[in-house]
């Protein structure tokens, strides 16, 4: 039982970093990105390539390097980036709405395609296997420890970028980027490139997005293309959406309701005989159903959006009553953000 | 009409926005052709005709949002023809649109601090390692005495979508002020205002000419027209066919013949 709950924790740790990264094209952006696996998976295909060594035939693959786990996942993160800047290039420069979710869908599929296809990249659908414990033996630990040391390091690297990320949010790049979701010509109209804006919000969500693929990659120790089916952006979707879009915190709670609790809590079900696809069908089909229930009854999610509250200087309010000191970190000047009870 | 380009490095300004045969098709639709007027500097300078004539095309060539083919638009001396909007904007021009342009699900305060262009403080590098100040106290005490000038500051704190559509109005005006820009071009600010708030807004325009800035106001209400211009330039069938003061354009024949003979009906 424990270990079952460690690699739930994994898992969720892993969640929480790529839907960390998705709240910043889409919840901040309000960019409905469909490419964002396509940048876990270039994490994750990088992550292996570039720590597991030559290719033994008849596997192939490109690179078959040796280097530090830490050392791959950051290139691996950057290739996610590089990735994301060529996307972003085109698909942000005109499109917005439904045309940058098709460009974008367009170009998870290329990904896709190519890594399916093109043996010699990353072995086509065999995929890249072969990364056991990643620095287990740097720091001598056994099998039985060595799942407590990754959960511990997921746990690290999520909570750093929620740090990082929360910091953002509250600054005025995050108040800016925010603002081409509300009305990007009012923000070209007051002195801001929305394009360079957007773009280096997407570009940071793709590197977040393969951050989380190289860990993904350490949890998996492999990789292959039927492993970044669409239904997986899905739940990161729903996660964002049920926690609250555009809220870190939201996040991380949407995450773990959604592609922790409700996910698991289907494992639970009894299982159908002569039809074993029910099951995972239904977990689906229950998925759905949230999304279309928050949709309607609660767009904003749970912990909605934080605005940042002025208390000082007149009495006069509009806002919900002023809660105790800040203590966030993210509470920035003007007053501090909190969640809006609306 | 001609406009004397201004004298080479001469001390004295000329007008705050000059433009000179600007001229913008759409497909076989002549929207604006060979348009030239100025706008001198801390006046309000009406822009107004018949629906279709032009208006919005012109004033969106000149601010960067659509690129003219055609003609040259000068602010104060610099050519701005064809530049990007956030190009014209960062050197002090700003516009507000048909429809208030808020950012619905920011609050007031919000919509107000982003209106001034800091980039020396919105880096993404800056604000993930520094944390954020989105606002030092002296910018957050002017803020806050601006959206009091324009009794906004209860609602300061109020997500600026749910405001009404005058309160929005002078929400734009709140942050055209903490902008500062040397000339603004406001696209018909009385559409869609009760008419009883004419009185505020005619002093909210005079409040921005008060702080240095030059106004172009494009509109319909000409009795608002004639309360708060002192120069008004009439635009029909994508040129401009008169300008002066309002008591001469008002018995105009020619703006007479384009307000009331050939009525077109399509909209600009």
């Amino acid at each position: 039982m424990s270990q079952y709950l460690v690699s739930v924790l994994t898992e969720g740790s892993i969640f929480t970093v790529m839907a960390l990264g998705l709240n910043v094209i889409w919840g901040w952006g309000g960019d409905f990105d469909l490419a964002f696996y396509g940048y876990v998976a270039l994490g994750a295909y990088m992550t292996l390539v570039l720590t597991i060594g030559r290719a033994v035939p008849p596997a192939e693959f490109i690179l078959g390097l040796q280097l530090p786990y830490p050392l791959a996942v950051l290139l691996g993160a950057l290739a996610a980036g590089l990735m994301g800047l060529v996307v972003g290039l085109i698909a942000l420069r005109h499109l917005r709405g439904i045309y940058f979710s098709i460009v974008t869908l367009g170009a998870v599929y290329v990904l896709y395609v190519l890594a399916g296809q093109y043996v010699p990249l990353f072995d086509g659908y065999n995929g890249v296997s072969g990364l056991f414990d990643p620095m287990g033996s740097t720091f001598g630990l056994t099998y039985q420890t060595y799942q407590y040391f990754f959960l511990g390091l997921c746990i690290a690297v999520a909570v750093v970028v929620f740090l990082l990320l929360e910091r953002l949010s509250g600054s005025r790049f995050g108040l800016a980027l925010r603002s081409t979701r509300e009305d990007e010509r009012a923000t070209a109209a007051f002195g801001r490139n929305i394009y360079w804006l957007k773009l280096r919000g997407y570009v940071l969500g793709a590197v977040v997005g393969g951050l989380a693929g190289g860990l993904f990659a350490g949890y998996l120790t492999a990789f292959n293309p039927s492993a970044w089916s669409p239904i997986e952006t899905i739940v990161v979707y729903a996660s964002i959406l049920v926690g609250g879009k555009g809220n870190g915190r939201g996040v991380v709670l949407g995450v773990f309701l959604i592609a922790v609790l409700l996910q698991e809590s289907t494992r639970f079900l009894p299982q159908v005989p002569n039809n074993p696809e029910l099951v995972l069908a239904l977990r689906e089909m229950v998925i759905g159903l949230v999304l279309i229930a928050f949709i309607r009854l609660r767009p904003q999610g749970l912990l909605p959006e934080r605005r940042h509250l002025d208390r000082e200087g007149g009495p006069g309010t509009g806002g919900p009553p002023p809660l105790g000191a800040g203590a966030s970190h993210a509470a920035p000047q003007v007053g501090s953000a909190e969640p809006d009870a609306s | 009409m001609s406009v004397p380009a201004p004298p080479a490095g001469a001390a004295p300004p000329g007008p705050a926005l000059q433009v000179e045969q600007l001229t913008k098709h759409f497909g076989g639709v002549n929207a604006v052709t060979d348009c030239s007027f100025a706008a001198p500097r801390h006046r309000v300078t009406g822009l107004i005709g018949p629906n279709g004539a032009g208006k919005s095309t012109a004033i969106d060539c000149i601010s960067g949002f659509k690129r003219p083919d055609a003609g040259m638009v000068l602010f104060g001396d610099r050519a701005i023809t064809g530049l990007p909007p956030h190009r014209i904007a960062r050197l002090g021009l700003v516009r507000t649109f048909q429809t208030p342009r808020e950012w619905p699900q920011l609050t007031v305060m919000e919509n107000l601090i982003l209106s001034r262009y800091q980039p020396r403080r919105e880096g993404l590098w800056r604000g993930m390692l520094r944390g954020g100040h989105v606002a030092d106290q002296a910018e957050l005490a002017q803020v806050r005495e601006v959206l009091d000038q324009f009794g906004l500051l209860g609602l300061r704190n109020e997500r600026a979508g749910n405001l009404s559509g005058g309160q929005k109005r002078l929400v734009e005006f709140a942050r055209i002020r903490i902008a500062e820009p040397e000339l603004v071009i406001l696209d018909e600010p009385m559409g869609g205002v009760n008419p009883v708030l004419g009185e505020r807004m005619a002093a909210a325009i005079e409040t921005l000419v008060a702080h240095g800035a030059a106004v172009v106001l494009v509109e319909h209400n000409l009795p608002f027209i004639e309360r708060v211009t002192q120069h008004v330039v009439v635009m029909a069938h994508g040129a401009v066919i008169a300008a002066g003061p309002f008591e001469a354009i008002r018995s105009d024949r020619a703006v007479i013949d384009a307000y009331l003979g050939t009525q077109r009906t399509d909209d600009a």
